[in-house]
This record gives structure tokens, sequence and C-alpha cells, in this order.
């Protein structure tokens, strides 16, 4: 049937996009919105549209990512950080409604875990000297770029990014000690 | 300690480069070996830093000023 052939070749990049889509859904969806949930406050709707635009990004960036398979999940989280961070700036200004109501509305099961797992990220930024705290502080805490936080704390970007290199690999060894990064 | 391109891995995990840079590490990422196997150790950091986050949100509320 040639006008079902013709049909198929003109939509076969659209069917395989789908399907690339689709792939990334299920490979990825879960434990993606699992991560972006945290970082949302548990605010699942927000948390979900992140996930959608992540993947989106991701099938757009496609051909890059293929050449580095290893990479595709730490580009993922990092995209997905970046637009709740984008989300969160923009809300900003607003005072949080959602969240008391979304907190009272659905039952967070891991409500004591999330408050110890606090706790226990709070002591181990202690254990950081004072430069390396203050610039996770400044930047991914406050949800500022490093061209903020280095015009905040009066010192160049550069030496905001290797503090924050070292901090960040810092704070990693205190949590891999406390058994919550892995 | 001069700069090095290897340090914006931890900001990159982050999310937290600026646009200009976030591009730049991304297309440094994808040649540098070093970057993407501390790119990978790293990106577990934010989570739990994120657990703080929204810990401080539902006690500090009050201390928050408009910025």
């Amino acid at each position: 049937m040639p006008v079902r052939r013709q049909l198929d070749s003109r939509f076969e990049s659209t069917d395989t996009d789908a399907v690339l889509v689709e792939d990334l859904y299920r490979e990825f969806g879960v434990p993606l919105l699992r991560h972006v949930r945290k970082a949302t406050g548990n605010d699942l709707q927000w948390a979900e549209d992140v996930v959608q635009e992540t993947l989106v990004r991701a099938w757009r960036n496609a051909g890059r990512l293929q050449r580095e398979p290893g990479l595709l999940w730490a580009w993922l989280l990092t995209v997905a950080r970046r637009i709740v961070i984008d989300g969160r700036r923009r809300r900003g200004t607003r005072p949080q409604e959602v969240e008391p109501a979304d907190a009272n509305a659905v039952p967070v099961p891991d409500g004591a875990d999330r408050a110890l797992e606090a706790m226990i990220v709070a002591e181990a930024l202690r254990e950081l000297s004072p430069e390396h705290r203050e610039v996770i502080e400044q930047t991914y805490l406050q949800d500022r770029t490093i061209n903020e936080a280095a015009e905040i704390l009066g010192i160049p970007p550069g030496t905001v990014k290797s503090r924050l290199y070292y901090g960040i690999r810092a704070l990693r060894k205190v949590l891999k000690e406390r058994g919550v990064a892995s | 300690m001069l700069p090095s391109p290897h340090h914006d891995v931890a900001a990159y995990a982050l999310g937290v480069l600026d646009d200009e840079d976030h591009e730049a590490f991304e297309r440094h990422l994808m040649e540098c070996e070093e970057c993407q196997i501390e790119l990978r150790e790293l990106s577990e950091v934010p989570g739990p830093l994120d657990a703080l986050r929204r810990d401080r949100s539902n006690s500090l509320d009050d201390d928050r000023t408009s910025h």
C-alpha cells in the first residue's frame, strides 16, 4: 500500500521520538520523581512537571547524551535541579501558600526519616570549614547561582567554585561516614 | 589556588552554574573522564541538602525577609 508506506516514512521520525521519550520515562521516570519530590518539598504536581520537562530536554539532547550513556542519570539530576531552582526563584517572592496545606493533605510516610536526615546534614555541615559551609549556604541552599553568590560574598566566582568543589567533596565524605550518601 | 575547569563539577552537580558556565562545563564534561567520575559521585549530595532545606522552610518561615 503506497499511501500507507508514505505515511509510515513520513511519521517514522515522530514515532521514534515518541518511543525514545517513553523509554526515558520507563527507565528514569520513577527514580527521578523520587529525587525531584525531595527538592519540591513533596509538591507532587510540581515534581511531575519538572520530571516531564527534564525528560523532554534529555530527548532534545539525545544525540549528545547517547555518546556517554553512563552520564545520563547525573545529567538528568542536574537538569531537574536547575528547573526546580528556576521555579523556586520565580515563586520566591510569593508567600508559601501551597506547602502548609499540601503537608496536611498529603501524608508523608518518610517524615521522620526526613527530619533525621536533615539533622544529620546540619551536623555534617558544622564539621566543614566556615568557608566551605558558607559557599554551600550562599549557593544551593539560597537558590543562588555562582555569580550571584560571588557578588554577595565579595569574592571572585572562580573562588566560589573551587570552595564549593572542596566543600561538597568534604560534605560527601562526612555524609558517607554517617550512611546518608552512597 | 588557580581556578580549574574541573572545579565546576560541584557547582554543575548542584545546578547553580550560570547559564554560560553551565553550557561550557557540559562541553568539557563530555570530553573529561575525570569529571564524569566525579559528577557521578557528587550527584548524590544535593538530595540530603534538600532534606535540610525543607526542614528549615518548615521551621524558619518567620525569619524570612523579602529578597
